[in-house]
C-alpha cells in the first residue's frame, strides 16, 4: 500500500490526482491537500472579467467529486516540509493547517510515500507598492474573485463613459519581473471589444504596459511563426493587432508603485515615469509560498527543497544567456535530494528565464519571468503521476516518463473578444515552449509549421470548446482521460 | 488609428462558414502538435 499526497488542486494537482486514482487500485491512498474548496478553470477568468461569463460557469466544488472518486481531501494549506520525518515520526510528512470549519487553525502531520507539490505560484501583489486588487483603481483577473471585481470596476467605468466621461485604461504587467503576459494580452483585447459593444470605444484611451522588450515576447523570447502563408515575428503580429485596434503600448516598463490612478514605472532607459489611468488590470509577480523544510533533527534544510519554488532536476548553474540550453530545463520534476518528492506545473523552480534578461541603465532587472500555462502544467503533472504509478507497480524508480519544456509543444488560444458570431481568438501554437536555438538555429529556436498563429472567429470557438472540454475532464466524467492535457 | 487588417482579411476572419472549416483544421492541427508527444532533451549514455 502506498500513500500519495498531492498539495494543491489547480490544473496540475487535480490532473495528477485524477490520473493516480484512475490507474492505482483502491488499496493505495491518493490524498489532496488544498486550501481552495473549488476547482477553477483559470483560462476562462478573462470572460468573467468582462462580465460575459459567470464565475459559477468556470468552477465546481472539489469535495463531492473527490468523495465520489475515492480521493481523500483536506481543505488545508501546507506549512512546512519534513522529508525525513522527525524524532517522533519516522515517515516523511508535510505539516498542514486547516483553513475552514471547526478545524480551522489546527495543524496536522500528513505522512506520505510520494509527495507531489503542485502548489502553483503565490500571487505576490505586495512586491509592488499599492498593487492590491480592487484598490487604487487596479484589478486582477488571476482568480475568479479577482475577475468578478474587475468586471464590477470596468462596468462602473463603462456606465460613466456612457454619461460622457473620457477614460484611460491601462492593462499589462504590474512588476518588473511579472509573467503571464498572455492573460493580460487576452484581457486588453476583450476589454477593447466590450467597449465597442457598449458603443463607448471612442471615449477610451487603451494602453498596454509591459516588462517585455518587444510586443509578443510573452515571456518566451518571442517567436518566429507561420501566419497566413507567411513567416512573421510575434512582435509584428501583435503590433498589427494593437495598431488595428488603436491600442497604445509602453514596453520595457517595470511598474514599481501604484497610487490611486497613477502607475509609477522605470523603463530600460532608466527613466522614471508615470501613467495615469481610470481602470487598470495589472498582473502581479509570482513567487514561491515561502515554505520551510526541516530534517529529522529539526535543522533547516529549506535550500535542499526550495529556490523560491521547488528544486527539481534542472541545471541551476548560473551562466550567461548565450550559454543557456534546453538541457537546463527539468525532465522529470523530481527533487534531486528527496526522490519521492516531485513538483510539476508552476511549483518547480525554473533554471532561468526564457526571455533574454535585461537591466535598466540603473541596474534594475526588467524582463518577464518564464510562463507555465495550463497545458505544460497538465502534461508535467501527468508524467509525474505516471512515473509514480510505474514505481509503485514495478518497485523500480526508473522515471521512464519525461517531458522537458524544451521538447514539448503548447497551444495558447488567446481570446480576442467574446461572442458566438462576433468573437475572435488568436490561436498560437509553439514547439518547443523553451526555444532550442541549436536544433532550430535558423528559425529562432522553434519549429516552423508547429509554431503558427491564426486569427479569427474559429479561435473563439476553439477557446470555448476547450473551456467545456476541460471542465468535463476535470469533473472526471465518462472517458475523461481520452481528452489530452 | 491605423487600419492594419483589410476589409477582405476581416471578412475571412469573421465569416462563419470559412471559420467553421478553420475550426476543424485548427482543432486537428493543435491536437497533432500538442498530443504528438513530448520527451527529454538530455542524452543518456
Amino acid at each position: 500500500m502506498a500513500k500519495i499526497v498531492v498539495l494543491g488542486a489547480g490544473i496540475s494537482g487535480h490532473v495528477a490526482a485524477a490520473h493516480l486514482r484512475r490507474k492505482l487500485s483502491k488499496e493505495h491512498i491518493v490524498e489532496v491537500v488544498s486550501p481552495n474548496s473549488n476547482y477553477q478553470w483559470i483560462p476562462s477568468n478573462i470572460w468573467v472579467g468582462i462580465g460575459r461569463m459567470k464565475s459559477k460557469s468556470i468552477l465546481f466544488p472539489l469535495k463531492p467529486l473527490y468523495k465520489k472518486k475515492h480521493i481523500n481531501y483536506k481543505q488545508a494549506k501546507a506549512v512546512a516540509f519534513y522529508p525525513e520525518g522527525d524524532i517522533q515520526l519516522e515517515n516523511p510528512y508535510v505539516e498542514v493547517e486547516y483553513v475552514v470549519g471547526e478545524q480551522k487553525g489546527k495543524k496536522e502531520k500528513v505522512t506520505y510515500d510520494y509527495l507531489i507539490n503542485a502548489t502553483g505560484p503565490k500571487l505576490n501583489f505586495e512586491a509592488t507598492e499599492g498593487l492590491n486588487p480592487g484598490q487604487n483603481k487596479t484589478f486582477s483577473v488571476c482568480t475568479y474573485n479577482h475577475a468578478e471585481h474587475a468586471w464590477e470596476g470596468l462596468n462602473a467605468l463603462i456606465q460613466q463613459m456612457k454619461q460622457g466621461k473620457k477614460a484611460k485604461i491601462l492593462i499589462g504587467t504590474g512588476h518588473a519581473k511579472a509573467t503571464c503576459q498572455g492573460a493580460a494580452f487576452e484581457y486588453i483585447l476583450n476589454v477593447e471589444q466590450e467597449l465597442r459593444r457598449h458603443k463607448v470605444r471612442d471615449m477610451a484611451e487603451i494602453t498596454w504596459i509591459s516588462n517585455e522588450y518587444q510586443l509578443g515576447d510573452f515571456g518566451m523570447d518571442g517567436m518566429l511563426l507561420s501566419y497566413g502563408g507567411m513567416t512573421m515575428k510575434s512582435h509584428e503580429m501583435v503590433e498589427m493587432i494593437f495598431e488595428d485596434r488603436n491600442i497604445k503600448w509602453i514596453l520595457g516598463a517595470g511598474v514599481q508603485k501604484i497610487e490611486n490612478g497613477i502607475a509609477h514605472y522605470e523603463n530600460l532607459e532608466g527613466e522614471f515615469k508615470t501613467e495615469n489611468y481610470d481602470f487598470a488590470m495589472l498582473i502581479p509577480s509570482f513567487s514561491g509560498h515561502g515554505f520551510k523544510a526541516y530534517d529529522k533533527t529539526g535543522n533547516d534544510i529549506t535550500e535542499k527543497l526550495f529556490k523560491g519554488f521547488m528544486v527539481v532536476d534542472a541545471d541551476y548553474t548560473s551562466k550567461p544567456y548565450e550559454e543557456w540550453t534546453v538541457q537546463d530545463w527539468p525532465e522529470t520534476y523530481q527533487n534531486p535530494t528527496y526522490k519521492n518528492i516531485f513538483a510539476p506545473g508552476i511549483a518547480f523552480a525554473p533554471p532561468h528565464s526564457i526571455s533574454k534578461p535585461r537591466k535598466s541603465k540603473n541596474g534594475t532587472e526588467i524582463f518577464p519571468a518564464p510562463p507555465r500555462t495550463g497545458m505544460p502544467s497538465g502534461i508535467t503533472a501527468k508524467l509525474v503521476a505516471d512515473n509514480i504509478i510505474d514505481a509503485i507497480k514495478s518497485g523500480k524508480n526508473e522515471l521512464q516518463h519525461k517531458g522537458s519544456m524544451g521538447n514539448m509543444g503548447a497551444a495558447c488560444i488567446a481570446s480576442a473578444g467574446f461572442g458566438l458570431t462576433s468573437g475572435s481568438g488568436i490561436s498560437i501554437t509553439t514547439f518547443p515552449i523553451v526555444p532550442d536555438y541549436k536544433t532550430y538555429a535558423d528559425t529562432q529556436g522553434r519549429k516552423l509549421g508547429k509554431t503558427f498563429a491564426s486569427i479569427g472567429l474559429a479561435g473563439h470557438w476553439l477557446k470555448l470548446a476547450l473551456h467545456h472540454a476541460f471542465i468535463y475532464k476535470a469533473k472526471m466524467k465518462p472517458l475523461w482521460w481520452l481528452i489530452p492535457e | 488609428m491605423t487600419k492594419r487588417i483589410s476589409k477582405y482579411q476581416r471578412f475571412k476572419m469573421m465569416n462563419p462558414i470559412i471559420q467553421f472549416f478553420k475550426f476543424l483544421y485548427l482543432s486537428l492541427k493543435i491536437m497533432v502538435i500538442v498530443a504528438g508527444g513530448h520527451g527529454g532533451t538530455r542524452r543518456v549514455n
